[in-house]
């Protein structure tokens, strides 16, 4: 079996309990686990910090709108061989004329095809025992790459392009695969079906003060009630982009320097809002709201 | 009698099939499954596939599992208080008068989704858990006091871990006998002890008391909040299903990564280098959304759906960087269309076709008008448009069932393609346009 201890987080990362349960169901049913959930929650952290606490190889794939099977898997660089081979034609040529000077071809053999196989993500990982393979943001992805890449994954061996060298793992020590992605694309329904899927909840406000704790040790507890307090509510207001957990941190970061009672003052003006509100109509909207509540504590007689 | 399970969920809307039960007898091989609360989660990893199947598995699993029916709209407390299973539960539960109702919901709760994990938890150390041999227990109690709620806690989990899947299979069928009968006598899953026949002996007298298990609290949530339903694809466009609609128009994107050989760059650079030839590969990644909305403003009947649909094709704008060109008119289009939703800058339609023939336009309307308005002009203009941009379809907030019996439908319906303005239909539309017959 791969490596399959109930991994329940780390000293800097709080695992949701749940999550830490279907990461150690689908490591032991040696399947790969699909998250999904909100940007911001946390979900590339999962693999990240599981590599580095247990002390595992990790290997990230980024997918991106040009990702294929190939890059994540292997391809042969025919550029490379092509390259070399002429380079070969050219020797033997300049040796005719009797020149001494070579160009070289670093070391690579046109003879050995294994030479000019770039190995991605995936045969890297499935070389290294027990490592850690990450799959970002899938959604981003062409259409048919999650297909491939479920042929690719259901069998636990890869062959190379050209040199037809095998890359395979024994169930004992298969990665640990990951693979998250943010639903701005509906995947396949026979890619879901062969991962364990666990959608992340947004963390309710007690987990939150325990994230924040992980973050920033060192605040005071008054100051993140006060700032969890109001980012629930701005999150209530139906905003395009409702603020995340990633931008909580972000703005108490911000906060953090400054002496307590201040703290508690410039998260109620809302000073830095811009860690936790990314789009123009949505800080209208909280500046209208702010606004109107200013406007209702002093009695409608503001004049701004 | 697993094998009426991926019926059962199916009956919710779930897919679920031979697959399903290949990897959970996988997962109870790997001894994944110790507690009904380990069933509740392996099964959600299997077959809850988006956030939406929360609500369906949720209540799949309840009535499956526990034979708990949960209502449309119902609270789960109230559906678990008014369930038979509760009730015998809560008979064998001993000397728990003085415990509210909510308490024992509460706890009730607890005992569903209790996990080995949490067991785990529970229990400092593995070999207890692995070995749990009662006579040892015994032992354990004398030597440490500490221990004691443990084995207690142990008498009451529910072990599947001795069984095989048949066996398994066997009890949980008598089980589901049993509560279809008048009197079950109060055996069931969850930890009742000695009559239940999924325990391994000792009478549980005390709740499981774990402060993590989650899991009940996940449940009411989940039930609670109609996020994690399905939303009604064939509902017209709301703020609740413009999300399911953004998916579906998101196919209009073509993509591709294709790496291909650039033939006029490799001869050019090769001579250069005096006949080397090296291949230069050019990657070819088209991403085409260039859209054009034409949207009726005019009139009561379209003013409900405007905002929806700016508010659908905005999002769109904010998650991909492409061209969005948005037009209105009344009713019908004539020679011209307005640039803004006054109707006040005009944009002959002379211009209108000047755009790039690879836009596609939506129609949104209710086509709905005087057939008198439709004269010459109007379907000169609307032909007009469909000739130059092939990719054209109408998307029409009206109930489809008015379409017959309205006469301007059917004509504009002749020229231009129409779909019902709702997430079904904008997937229709959007197949529609990708189909290889068009453009």
């Amino acid at each position: 079996m791969a490596e399959t201890s109930h991994w329940t987080g780390s000293e800097k990362y709080l695992c949701d309990p749940e999550l830490a349960q279907a990461f150690h169901m689908a490591r032991t049913l040696g399947m790969p686990l699909l998250i999904e959930g909100e940007p911001g929650t946390g979900k590339t952290e999962l693999p990240l910090q599981y590599a580095s606490d247990l002390q595992l190889d990790l290997f990230t794939y980024p997918v991106g709108s040009k990702s294929n099977v190939e890059q994540f898997v292997a391809r042969f660089d025919h550029v490379k061989y092509l390259r070399d081979s002429q380079i070969e034609i050219l020797n033997a040529q300049r040796e005719e004329k009797g020149l001494d000077s070579k160009l070289s071809t670093g070391g690579r053999d046109t003879e050995n095809l294994g030479d000019y196989v770039a190995k991605g993500p995936a045969a890297k990982a499935y070389l290294s025992k027990n490592s850690v393979l990450l799959i970002d943001e899938i959604d981003k992805a062409p259409r048919e790459f999650p297909n491939d890449l479920l042929y690719a994954l259901s069998h636990r061996k890869f062959i190379m392009p050209e040199s037809g060298e095998e890359v395979s793992a024994s169930e004992e020590n298969m990665p640990a695969i990951v693979i998250t992605s943010n639903r701005e694309q509906e995947l396949p329904t026979a890619f879901k079906g062969r991962c364990i899927y666990h959608y992340i909840h947004f963390p309710d406000k007690e987990v939150m003060g325990q994230i924040i704790e992980k973050h920033h040790p060192n605040i005071e507890d008054k100051i993140v009630n006060t700032a969890i307090d109001m980012f629930y509510h701005l999150r209530t207001l139906g905003l395009e982009r409702a603020p995340t957990t990633r931008e909580i941190l972000n703005w108490l970061k911000y906060i953090k320097d400054v002496k307590p009672k201040e703290a508690v003052e410039k998260i109620e003006r809302l000073d830095g809002i811009g860690a936790l509100i990314k789009t123009q109509t949505d800080m209208e909207r909280v500046n209208r709201v702010i606004h109107s509540h200013t406007l209702g504590s002093q009695g409608g007689f503001s004049t701004n | 009698m697993f094998s009426s399970l991926p019926e059962s969920f199916r009956a919710h809307g779930l897919s679920a099939d031979v697959r399903t039960l290949l990897v959970l007898r996988k997962a109870m091989q790997k001894e994944l499954v110790k507690t009904l609360g380990d069933m509740y989660n392996v099964l959600k990893g299997i077959v809850v596939k988006e956030p939406t199947d929360l609500g369906p598995f949720t209540r799949a699993y309840y009535e499956y599992f526990l034979d708990i029916a949960i209502r449309h709209d119902e609270r789960l407390d109230d559906a678990v208080l008014r369930s038979k299973t509760f009730q015998e539960w809560r008979a064998n539960q001993e000397g728990e008068h003085d415990i509210s109702t909510e308490d024992l919901i509460n706890k009730f709760l607890d005992q569903v989704h209790l996990t080995k994990y949490d067991i785990k938890e529970i229990i400092s150390g593995k070999d207890i858990f692995d070995n749990d041999d009662p006579d040892r227990k015994d032992e354990d109690s004398n030597d440490n006091s500490d221990e004691k709620p443990v084995e207690r806690n142990l008498d009451k989990m529910v072990d599947y871990s001795g069984l095989t899947l048949e066996e398994l299979l066997e009890r949980m069928k008598k089980v589901q006998e049993q509560q279809k009968s008048k009197h079950s006598g109060g055996s069931h899953w969850i930890g009742t002890g000695g009559t239940s026949p999924y325990g391994h002996g000792g009478a549980a007298k005390d709740g499981i008391r774990v402060g993590g298990t989650g899991g009940g609290k996940m449940a009411r949530k989940v039930i609670g909040d109609k996020n994690y339903y399905p939303v009604d694809t064939n509902a017209l466009l709301n703020d609740d299903n413009v999300d399911a609609a953004l998916s579906a128009i998101k196919g209009v994107i073509e993509e591709s990564a294709i790496e291909k050989l650039d033939v006029p760059l490799t001869i050019k650079t090769g001579l250069k280098r005096g006949g080397l030839f090296l291949p230069e590969l050019v990657s070819e990644t088209t991403e085409q959304m260039r859209i054009i909305l034409l949207i009726d403003n005019g009139g009561y009947s379209m003013s409900p759906y405007i905002r929806s649909v700016r508010h659908l094709f905005g999002k769109m704008r904010t998650r991909f960087a492409h061209d969005l060109e948005v037009f209105y008119f009344h009713n019908t289009i004539y020679d011209v269309v307005y640039k803004d939703d006054r109707r006040s800058k005009r944009l002959p339609i002379e211009q209108l076709v000047k755009y790039a023939k690879e836009y596609r336009v939506f129609f949104i309307g209710d086509a709905a008008m005087a057939p008198y308005e439709i004269n010459h002009t109007s379907v000169n203009s609307l032909m007009a448009i469909t000739k130059h941009f092939k990719k054209h379809v109408w998307l029409n907030p009206e109930p489809l069932r008015y379409w017959q019996s309205t006469e301007t439908i059917q004509l504009i319906k002749r020229i231009i393609p129409m779909y019902p303005l709702t997430p079904n239909g904008i997937e229709r539309a959007v197949r529609h346009m990708n189909g290889k017959g068009v453009g």
